[in-house]
């Protein structure tokens, strides 16, 4: 018995070293940036690597008001919240419609939408630039949300179509019997109970929207988004390392917040995604 | 005027016709037991007179209102799951409110019409927990009671007690039946339990392969089945059955062993092949023809005790099932056999009853 748990222990310590490497991987960066942050452009030049001396908060004020960070802010809250709700919207409505109601080319439709997951947005990038044209929707916040809402919609109708598959049939016809209609079934029923699979698309949507670069470089131009902000601190010739290192803290920062409150639902709705569709 | 009247129901999935052309009137009050072996269609049915399938030919009335093409809430049914389906996000008073709720009644009404039913069903203390914190027994009980707030003119119940166990089964199919009574209401109920068919039915249903083999009385089925298959699906121990040939109007021989039949209304074919129905009890009677049988097996219930062995003729052999009251049988022993004459059914070679 104590043979064996000692082997246990063994694997535990084995398995261990490269978990800590990985974790070591995935934290430097944060610590990188936060540590350069809190330095000035000449401490960085010094010892880019050492701990910070004296920190500085001025990176950060330089960063939200002279950069104008405050107005990106605000373009990447607006549009990541407009696409993540009407995301929310569509997908728990598809994916009611796809996993309960029986209709002609039902399974079609279905695969349909998987299959346009499997188009990398680069590959459409002309034409969805040239719809943006055509509908007036150029450096519109509307255009943008619009656009998130496009491209990220096949996943959550896909998440929102397993997770309501999984859910015993015996409930919607209950509800039917009870006196509902179809409309009255999703939003009695299913709405509430999709909310674990409905919080982990709202998180990962909201990942998506706020991290996104490329889409929000082409329908954005005039205005800019958090992460386009950050890419125009650098120079051509040279970078402010730390002013960009604030910059990168300041956009993560509520990113960050969210997946530490959220993280053990965001691993159990990616679970659900996976097993029950 | 029937309360619900089934007329040539036909239903397909794609090729496959489940159900063949039902007819059916159940007048109001009435408790109908729906059985048979899986796949015979009983619960298709079931769902066909709540409105969650649609018939492929055929009418479903309802109070005599045709209600084929109604949907399930115009049809003023209750439907009782055997997965008892409450909804988990809802208490228990929501969960049987949810009906009264979608027709827009005040609160005020609702919470009176579910206090209402839970006291019926005595379980007013739940009404403020969730379905998860509740056992499997007051989880069906409150699956009864939203059909019972809804006034329903007729209550489905599709296999409800299957996900109990066996005491608690019981105990409910008691409760329902009790409900029932003082309900009034006409009730549909689906089962592949005979004994619950038996012991809960003013009339059962027996279906086979979506053909409605006979309707009748609990004890009409027993006694007097119209078919092979009825005969030996009602009833446990199962009916014995004993092949055999006719050798005279109403006379036939198992073997080298004659039984003489009672009076038929028909004449037997000479040389034909038919088959004679006894149930276990009906092989200890203090007369009748008598016949010898070894022990096989005993199955000693107590009151009563179930003997398996074979009937041995020159040419053929038979397994018998017998019941023997207030003996104590023992594997090996040989006793004499007297059939019951006056309980014998028999039946042709395409299994119908010959009377």
């Amino acid at each position: 018995m104590s043979r064996r748990s000692k082997s246990d222990s063994r694997a535990l310590w084995i398995a261990a070293v490269p978990m800590f490497l990985l974790a070591l991987s995935c934290l430097y960066p944060f610590y990188f940036a936060l540590n350069n942050a809190l330095k000035d452009n000449r401490g960085y030049i010094l010892d880019r690597f050492g701990l910070v001396n004296d920190p500085t908060f001025a990176n950060f004020i330089t960063a939200w008001s002279r950069a104008r960070f405050d107005e990106y802010f605000m373009n990447s809250f607006t549009v990541t919240v407009g696409a993540v709700l009407a995301l929310l919207l569509i997908s728990s409505l598809a994916g009611f419609a796809l996993a309960v109601l029986r209709f002609p080319y039902r399974k079609l439709v279905f695969v349909v939408i998987l299959a346009s997951l499997m188009i990398p947005v680069q590959v459409v990038l002309v034409p969805f630039y040239q719809t943006i044209l055509a509908l007036d929707l150029l450096n519109t916040r509307t255009g943008l949300i619009l656009s998130y809402t496009a491209f990220f919609l096949p996943f959550s109708v896909y998440l929102m179509t397993a997770f309501y598959s999984a859910l015993p049939r015996e409930l919607v016809e209950a509800a039917r019997v009870d006196g509902a209609r179809f409309i009255h079934v999703w939003w009695f029923i299913m709405l509430p109970m999709g909310r674990p699979a409905l919080l982990t698309l709202a998180i990962l949507n909201t990942l998506y929207c706020w991290n996104d670069v490329l889409i929000s470089l082409l329908v954005l131009q005039d205005e800019r988004t958090l992460m386009v902000g950050i890419t125009a601190l650098r120079g051509e010739y040279t970078t402010n390392v730390p002013l960009l290192s604030a910059a990168i803290v300041l956009a993560a920062a509520p990113i960050v917040i969210l997946y530490v409150l959220f993280q053990r639902k965001i691993v159990a709705g990616i679970a659900t995604g996976a097993v029950k569709g | 005027m029937a309360n619900l009247a089934l007329s040539s129901i036909e239903k397909s999935f794609g090729t496959v016709k489940v159900i063949k052309g039902v007819d059916l009137e159940i007048p109001h009050g009435e408790f109908v037991v729906f059985v048979g072996p899986s796949g015979c269609g009983k619960s298709t049915l079931l769902r066909l007179v709540a409105g969650l399938e649609n018939p492929t030919g055929g009418d479903i009335i309802i109070d005599g209102e045709d209600v084929t093409d109604e949907e399930p809430y115009d049809r003023g049914i209750a439907m009782v799951f055997q997965s008892y389906a409450l909804y988990p996000h809802m208490t228990v008073a929501e969960n049987m409110g949810f009906a009264l709720r979608l027709q827009k009644q005040s609160k005020k009404e609702r919470r009176a019409a579910v206090e209402r039913a839970a006291e019926i069903l005595q379980i007013t203390q739940l009404l403020d927990r969730k379905p998860a914190q509740l056992s499997g027994g007051q989880r069906q009980r409150v699956a009864i009671g939203r059909a019972i707030v809804r006034d329903p003119k007729v209550f489905l119940f599709d296999e409800p007690l299957s996900n109990l166990d066996a005491e608690l089964r019981v105990q409910t199919r008691m409760e329902i039946a009790r409900l029932h009574k003082k309900l009034g209401a006409t009730m549909i109920y689906v089962t592949h339990d005979q004994t619950e068919a038996m012991t809960m039915a003013d009339r059962i249903v027996v279906l086979r392969d979506g053909i409605v083999e006979q309707v009748g009385s609990p004890t009409d089925l027993y006694d007097d089945p119209d078919n092979m298959f009825v005969a030996g699906f009602i009833g446990s121990p199962k009916m014995n059955f004993v092949p055999c040939v006719a050798t005279g109007d109403n006379q036939v021989a198992f073997g080298n062993v004659p039984i003489q039949l009672p009076a038929l209304n028909s004449s037997l074919v000479k040389g034909a092949e038919y088959t004679i129905g006894i149930r276990p009890e009906h092989l200890q009677s203090d007369a009748g023809q008598a016949v010898s049988m070894n022990i096989e097996a005993v199955e000693q219930l107590g009151s009563t005790a179930f003997v398996h062995g074979d009937l041995v003729s020159e040419q053929s052999t038979c397994r018998l099932v017998v019941e023997m009251r207030d003996q104590r049988p023992n594997a090996g022993d040989n006793v004499q056999l007297h059939f019951d004459l006056k309980r014998l059914v028999l039946f042709n070679e395409a299994g119908q009853r010959v009377r």
